[in-house]
């Protein structure tokens, strides 16, 4: 087990070529191009969603046969169909013309015109109640046709309660609303937003090193086998150590991954960033996408367990990759390991439903685990300091040990050809390699 | 100041693959191994540069361990030969150089001129894949010297060559003889050892049937072989009568006998002059390499003739 002190410069050639030879590849130039195109795209999804909500345009007549309605119906209405009043005024989706009782024939013939969409003629049902009639070609479950209906409602309420002697000052006045959690705390205006967009964030993020362990990590095992594969190999075993080799490839395809990751990354930011003025200029209004949670503590989080959950599974990757000698029997060869990954990723997903749960913080210690699970804990932001330094500590340890094991696996997997290599045979190799 | 394989036992699984070997091969020297396929050369290349660890026993050359020597010191061109598909010639000589602590810039004139002793300077820029795959076995050669080894190990470097292909790789043997570079390389072609080798060794199931220069070798069976060919007999029936003669081949040109220890070869010829023979030639030598390997080894083939499983044969 020699080469530890003499690691550089070797594997960092090893780490140059491979990364070269990845990015040279018209897969990886096509792959980056076409996902950091994707991944722009869809941060435009809400400014496209906005687009189409902001387009349509639905033209209310409203014909009251009904005199002792009260004066501010039309602006129930409004508010009803289009929201709160805005500031800036915003784009509202339904136009609402208001008419007396005079104005139905003329309502009538504008609506066969097809100047309006929706015809609403407001009758007495009886001394204390209203009805409305609609008329349109609208279809009849159609979303405008049931918005309109749903602010229908609240016209007739407020008018019975008018009747009923209620003062409209009463109807119209906002009721106090108090939030507090189960056990009396006092507990924030905004909690539930906050909750949500956390919870997606420490998704998002949890996503984002499962797909670089499993895509980058099988890029790992791929150039081991393809090197033993060409039988390359014996030509590097004379020039290199195992662990310069492993070392390097590593950091290869690592940085290949990290480089598409990055470039990905941007598209997403620039996308982002992107969104206000593109929605200005094409809505004429900002939008409302905010980065709610991500403070620097989750970032910094995230880069410390994503380096070091990538290089504790590559590693495993490289060892793995070394006992095939066909680039077609990678997939198979890692399988036990992408059993892991999904386990580590299942449960995180499952443990963001239960963060203060007692599995949950003691496997976010467990080396193969805390990537993900120690990565949702601290976004949900209940973790000491100490518990993420000691899950780090704990990660580390095992980058050593998998160090240790992978290098003895990989010298020993890499001279044994064969369809099929049991572990038992490498284990024997591994325990007389050097 | 010599290359010392020392009592080297190597198991796999079941498999003894060497048994005790013990060599020594002078510097300078060119080196051959000989065996049928299995038989441990593969092994005990792999073990003298420390690729492989024996079970028991040393490799010391001059006066070091190898598991002290600094990994320049050897040059290997495996027999399985592979490069990077996808990298130019010249990109990926200068990979394997700067491996070996050579700059680049030295490795690229090394590179362009062994391509240009190879003949084929026009392939530099070449990606690999596109070579045929006798030049692409220059390039190996290549790889294996670019940073200029004091010991160059070559298992089966003739096999797949063509004969000018060969000729252009005997050349690249003398080249690196001349600079003083100890040779050691396996095959299974006789008459390539006898042409290039000083010493050999016939391995048989990882022991080490017979070894030394090839003169001692050739004269160790303590046997003579003639060939005689005389005017108007090719039958030579009578050959067949001396005693102590065992006839080995007939051929137009002449017939060859082996003369056992302790009988004179020259009483061929007297038998056949007594007999009033026109004797148009008469030579006496030791016997080949491939009757010895034959004798030690048994058939000179192709076929695997190893004890171990493929997969554990490294």
């Amino acid at each position: 087990m020699r080469g530890w002190r003499t690691l550089f410069p070797n594997a960092w050639y090893v780490a140059v070529r491979e990364f070269r030879g990845r990015a040279r590849s018209r897969s990886f130039v096509i792959g980056t191009v076409v996902l950091a195109l994707i991944s722009f795209a869809a941060t435009q999804i809400p400014v496209l969603i906005d687009v189409s909500m902001n387009t349509s345009l639905t033209r209310v007549a409203v014909v009251s046969q009904v005199p002792d309605m009260p004066g501010d119906a039309l602006a129930l209405l409004d508010s009803q169909l289009n929201g709160q009043p805005k500031d800036p005024p915003a784009h509202k989706n339904y136009v609402i013309s208001w008419q007396p009782d005079g104005g139905l024939p003329a309502a009538q013939a504008d609506l066969q015109a097809k100047q309006y969409d929706i015809l609403v003629v407001v009758s007495q049902d009886g001394p204390q109640d209203v009805q409305f009639a609609m008329r349109t070609d609208s279809p009849q479950d159609g979303r405008s046709v049931q918005t309109v209906t749903s602010a229908l409602y609240s016209v007739a309420i407020e008018y019975r309660l008018y009747k009923a002697g209620t003062s409209i000052e009463n109807i119209q006045k906002v009721p106090t609303v108090t939030v507090a959690s189960v056990n009396g705390a006092a507990s924030s205006t905004n909690d539930l937003s906050t909750e949500v967009s956390t919870s997606l964030l420490s998704t998002g993020l949890i996503v984002l090193i499962f797909m670089a362990i499993v895509t980058y990590g099988v890029w790992v095992a791929m150039s081991v086998a393809e090197e033993k594969g060409s039988r390359v190999m014996e030509l590097m075993l004379n020039a290199t150590t195992p662990l310069q080799m492993l070392a390097g490839k590593m950091l290869g395809n690592g940085g290949a991954g990290l480089t598409q990751y990055g470039i990905i990354l941007l598209a997403v930011v620039g996308g982002l960033l992107a969104q206000g003025p593109i929605h200005r200029a094409v809505v004429g209004t900002d939008s409302a996408t905010q980065f709610g949670g991500l403070s620097p503590a989750v970032l910094g989080a995230f880069v410390v367990l994503f380096v070091l959950g990538f290089t504790l599974y590559s590693l495993l990757y490289a060892a793995l990759g070394s006992l095939v000698s066909r680039q077609e029997d990678v997939q198979s060869a890692t399988s036990p390991l992408m059993v892991l990954i999904m386990a580590g990723y299942f449960m995180s997903v499952a443990g963001l439903q239960a963060i203060d749960e007692t599995w949950v913080r003691v496997a976010s210690f467990v080396p193969f685990f805390s990537p993900y699970l120690m990565l949702a804990r601290v976004s949900a932001g209940h973790v000491e300091p100490w518990e993420f330094g000691l899950a780090v500590v704990l990660l580390l340890a095992s980058i050593a040990v998998a160090l240790f094991v992978a290098a003895r696996i990989y010298s020993a997997g890499v001279l044994l050809y064969g369809q099929r290599v049991s572990l038992r045979q490498v284990l024997k190799a591994a325990r007389v390699s050097r | 100041m010599s290359l010392l394989i020392d009592s080297i036992s190597k198991r796999f699984g079941d498999v003894q693959a060497l048994d005790d070997i013990t060599l020594q091969i002078e510097p300078g020297e060119v080196f051959g191994f000989l065996g049928a396929n299995g038989a441990g050369k593969t092994t005990a290349m792999r073990i003298v540069l420390d690729i492989l660890r024996p079970d028991s026993g040393t490799i010391v050359w001059n006066g070091k361990l190898n598991t002290e020597l600094p990994r320049d010191t050897w040059g290997y061109l495996p027999e399985e030969r592979g490069l990077y598909a996808k990298m130019s010639v010249l990109e990926q000589l200068v990979f394997f150089a700067k491996l070996h602590g050579v700059k680049p810039k030295a490795a690229e004139r090394e590179t362009r001129e062994w391509l240009e002793r190879f003949r084929i300077p026009e392939y530099a820029d070449r990606r690999a894949e596109q070579l045929s795959k006798g030049n692409q076995q220059k390039i190996q050669f290549i790889a294996a010297i670019i940073h200029d080894p004091q010991v160059l190990l070559m298992d089966e470097p003739f096999t797949g060559l063509d004969p000018v292909n060969a000729a252009l790789l005997k050349e690249a043997f003398l080249e690196m003889k001349n600079r003083g570079k100890t040779l050691i390389f396996s095959t299974h072609q006789m008459e390539t050892v006898e042409e290039l080798c000083e010493s050999i060794a016939i391995l048989d199931r990882g022991r080490v049937v017979v070894g030394g220069s090839v003169r001692e070798v050739r004269r160790s069976t303590g046997r003579q072989m003639v060939r005689v060919a005389v005017q108007g007999d090719t039958e030579m029936a009578w050959l067949g009568t001396l005693d102590g003669v065992r006839v080995t081949r007939r051929g137009q040109d002449y017939t060859e006998a082996e003369v056992a220890q302790g009988h004179d070869p020259g009483s061929v010829l007297k038998a056949a002059l007594s007999r009033g023979l026109e004797v148009r030639h008469f030579e006496m030598t030791d016997p080949s390499l491939e009757q010895i390997f034959i004798e030690h080894v048994g058939q000179i083939d192709t076929s695997e003739r190893t004890l171990a499983p493929k997969a554990a044969r490294a």
